[in-house]
This record gives C-alpha cells, structure tokens and sequence, in this order.
C-alpha cells in the first residue's frame, strides 16, 4: 500500500507536496521523543500536533506520511518545510481512533 | 581498528527532562537531563555569584548506540538533542552544507551536547559519525539520508534560530503560542 492509495482509500487530504512512497504500518504518538525512538521508516505518524518540530523529527526517522487527526489546523510553515523534505502531510477530521480503525481494516498495523 | 560493518541499534532508551537553566546575574544558560516523571520546578537558586532559574522543561529522551554484530557500544549521555537548521545566517557554515546537500537529498540534523556555564560541551566527532549512520541505517536512503553535524559548525550561536527537536509544553493543557528559539 501506499500514501496515495491510503488517501484514495481513506478520505485524506494531502496538505504537502511529495512523491508517493510505500506504507509498512502505523506509528501513533504525540511525542517527538517517542517518535525519534520508536517509529519506523516507512511508517505513518498519526498525531495531533501541528508545530513545525513535527517535520524534522519525521525527517529524521523517515516516516511515510505524517497524518494530522481531528481536523486540527496545519500552519503553512510546517506544510511548507515538508514540502522541501518531500514528506507527505495528510489531513483528516477524524479523531485517531476512528482513523487507526480504518487503517487496521486496510491491514496496516505496527509494524 | 574493529573490521565489524556495525550495524547500530538504539540502546539504553531513557525518556526524561531536559531542563534549561538561566542566570540572571552572568546571563549563561545551561542544561542538564533528568530521568523524572515530571518536569522540575521550583525556585531561583544561588550557586556562587549566579542565581539560577529553570526557564524550560522539555520533555526528551537520551540513548546509547550497541552494534548488532559485535556488541561495541557507544555511550552517547552527552548528547542533549539535535537541532534543524533553519537557515537563519546565510553565511553560516550549516546553511551553506546544506545547501551544498540538498540536491543529493541529503538532510543535515546539527547534533548538541549539554551547555554548561561557559560553552556547549563538545562532542566527539566519532559519536557525530556513528549517529550519521545509524540514522541512515534505519531509513531508506534510496530515497533520502541525513546528515548529523556537530553544533561546532554553527558560525554564531547567539544569534542561532535552529529549532530543537524535542517536546515543549506537553505537560500543558493549552499548547504554547509558538515555539521561541533558546539563544
């Protein structure tokens, strides 16, 4: 699977520029520390927190999407800055759980 | 010299605090971590001439690097964090790296030790080395890498807008207006 189907599939709305890429599984937190230690490449980040810190410490772990839940509001700095580092930023109104849901019934988990 | 082809993994994972600490008699600013489960508060506090105040608790975590195939281990407790450059001083000698980079997808992270009162504590460049691969080694570098510097490289850090990577506020329930540069 990949970023581009996940937002056929699932209804998101693609807030950066970037080049598809394959998915291997979920990553949800709202800690970068936790991210920085524990996601995975190729991963999607669900989370709630919108600050530009989101997009290097996704950089850093090249994560696959970062996925922005409950239709919380992007500023265009950190939209921006994941363009430059071609990281996929996808919007969604649903709250996580609801999201992780449907991601679990398209088969992705942890991976 | 070790002929391994180290394969390096996160060891030793400790979530904690990194405090930041103001005197408002030298102006210095200094860091410390600490494996709390919640963040330090209290008052100013004399130490000398200085008087110190916590000016920030961010919540962080701090790791060692083993190798998978031999078992060497690389302590990595003097490292406070990384930093993204923001490319605030044109002329700096981190902005111009990565924009040397940038065309190979190559992605420039400046890697910190803790401050003490008069200067960033320094950090080996072979501990700098070993994060650039390590990061690398977890990532599809068909796609991208990074690159770990050290802050060394930084032309001016008083006038440094990088933005460190680690949690602000999260023990808030409002989130903070914007993220402030420390320096």
């Amino acid at each position: 699977m990949t970023t581009e189907d996940l937002v056929q599939k699932v209804g998101l709305e693609p807030l950066s520029r970037f080049e598809p890429r394959g998915v291997n599984g979920v990553f949800v937190s709202d800690m970068l520390s936790d991210v920085m230690a524990n996601a995975k490449s190729g991963n999607l980040w669900l989370t709630v927190q919108t600050h530009k810190s989101i997009v290097p410490a996704a950089n850093l772990v090249d994560v696959a999407a970062i996925i922005i839940t409950g239709g919380k509001q992007v500023g265009s700095e950190t939209v921006e800055l994941a363009s430059k580092y071609n990281i996929a930023i996808l919007s969604t109104q649903l709250p996580t759980f609801e999201l992780i849901g449907k991601l679990y019934k398209l088969g992705l988990g942890t991976s | 010299m070790s002929g391994c082809q180290h394969q390096w993994e996160m060891a030793n994972v400790q979530f904690g605090f990194v405090v930041f600490e103001k005197c408002s008699h030298c102006n210095g600013l200094r860091t410390y971590f600490c494996v709390e489960d919640r963040p330090i508060l209290g008052d100013k506090y004399r130490e000398g001439h200085c008087f110190w105040a916590r000016v920030e608790n961010a919540q962080s975590f701090r790791f060692d690097v083993r190798c998978a195939r031999c078992g060497q281990l690389v302590k990595l407790d003097d490292l406070m964090g990384f930093l993204e450059c923001t490319g605030c001083l044109p002329d700096c000698p981190v902005e111009l790296l990565q924009a040397e980079l940038e065309p190979t997808r190559t992605w420039i992270l400046v890697a910190f030790g803790f401050l003490s009162k008069e200067r960033t504590l320094p950090l080996e460049p072979f501990k700098v080395d070993v994060l650039t691969e390590y990061f690398n080694q977890r990532r599809d570098t068909t796609r991208s890498r990074i690159r770990i510097v050290s802050f060394d490289l930084i032309e001016d850090l008083s006038r440094c807008q990088g933005q460190f990577i680690h949690d602000v506020g999260m023990l808030s329930l409002e989130p903070p207006p914007e993220r402030k540069p420390l320096f």
